[in-house]
C-alpha cells in the first residue's frame, strides 16, 4: 500500500471519520477549515500521536506542525523524509 | 416546590428507544444501536462519531427528545437549562483512556479519548449543538433518585431566566449496558 493511502486509512481510524473512505479524502485538500476535512485542535493532537506511534516521528517544534499538517500530501512527504519506523 | 410539567420524554437503553412512552426503535444485530438511531433520524453531525459512549447516549436521547418537542431547532436560547445525572461519571471513557497508558512501552495517551474523561462534556455537547446558553450541570448521584433530580430541576427554575429544563439520567457503562431517561420540563 502506498504511504498516502496508508496515512488516509490510519487517519480515518484514529480520528473516527466513520463516514469517510480513503477515496473521499483529497490528498491536496486542507485538513482544517470548511473547505477541507474540517479537523479541529484535538484532531491535531491525535495526528501527532499517530506519527509518533506509527512512524517514530516526534514533532517538537509547533511551527513545523503548521507546515506538516497542511494536507495529507504534506504529511506523507514529511513522513517519507523523517520516519524511523 | 414550584409548578412545572413534563412535556416530553425519551427512554433509551441498549435494546429499545421510547419517545413519549411509545416504542419507536429496537436494536437489531449488525449495526450498533446508537449509530442506527443516528442514521434513522437523518442527523448530520459528524462529531457524533468522535464522541465517547456516554456522549453518544446523551446526544442521541436528546436528539429524539428535541425532535419530539417539535420546535424549530438550533435557535440560540438563554432560557433552557441542561441538567444530567448518573452514578458512574465518565467511567467508560476513563477506562478506555487508561488502556492507552497502561503499557509503558506503548505509552500513547489519546487526546481524543482524554477530552471525554469528564461527564459534563455531555451537557456541553448538547448545549453547543442546540445553542443553549442557560445553566448546564452534570451531577453525580449515589443511585438514580427521581427526588434528587426533581430538586435539582427546581433549583434550576430559581433562576428567573430559566423557563424550561432538559434533564435526566444518562449512564454508559459499556456498549451493552447504557441507558438514558431524559425529559423536557416546562415551568408553569
Amino acid at each position: 500500500m502506498e504511504l498516502i493511502d496508508e496515512l488516509k486509512m490510519k487517519m480515518i481510524e484514529a480520528l473516527n471519520l466513520e463516514e469517510m473512505t480513503p477515496a473521499d479524502i483529497d490528498e491536496q485538500a486542507p485538513l482544517f477549515g470548511e473547505e477541507g476535512l474540517g479537523l479541529d485542535s484535538i484532531d491535531v493532537l491525535e495526528l501527532i500521536v499517530l506519527l509518533d506511534r506509527t512512524y517514530g516521528i516526534k514533532i517538537e517544534d509547533p511551527k513545523l506542525g503548521k507546515e506538516i499538517f497542511t494536507s495529507v500530501r504534506t504529511m506523507a512527504d514529511y513522513v517519507a523524509a523523517n520516519r524511523t519506523k | 416546590m414550584m409548578k412545572k410539567r413534563i412535556t416530553h420524554s425519551v427512554k433509551l437503553t441498549c435494546q429499545t428507544l421510547e419517545v413519549d412512552g411509545k416504542r419507536v426503535a429496537m436494536a437489531v444485530e449488525g449495526e450498533p444501536f446508537l449509530t442506527s438511531l443516528y442514521h434513522a433520524a437523518s442527523i448530520e453531525y459528524p462529531k457524533f462519531f468522535k464522541m465517547d459512549l456516554l456522549c453518544k447516549v446523551g446526544f442521541i436521547a436528546s436528539e429524539y427528545l428535541l425532535n419530539a418537542e417539535g420546535k424549530e431547532r438550533f435557535l440560540p436560547a438563554d432560557d433552557r437549562a441542561v441538567l444530567l445525572f448518573n452514578r458512574n461519571s465518565s467511567w467508560n471513557a476513563d477506562t478506555t483512556f487508561q488502556q492507552t497508558i497502561d503499557n509503558p512501552e506503548e505509552f500513547y495517551p489519546s487526546p481524543a479519548v482524554f477530552v471525554y474523561t469528564l461527564p459534563n462534556i455531555v451537557t456541553g455537547e448538547i448545549a453547543i449543538r442546540n445553542k443553549y446558553h442557560g445553566e448546564s450541570d452534570f451531577i453525580l448521584l449515589p443511585e438514580m433518585s427521581e427526588a434528587a433530580m426533581d430538586q435539582a430541576i427546581d433549583r434550576a427554575f430559581l433562576d428567573p431566566a430559566t423557563t424550561s429544563v432538559l434533564a435526566g439520567w444518562v449512564e454508559a457503562v459499556s456498549e451493552d449496558d447504557f441507558e438514558a431517561f431524559l425529559t423536557i420540563t416546562e415551568g408553569c
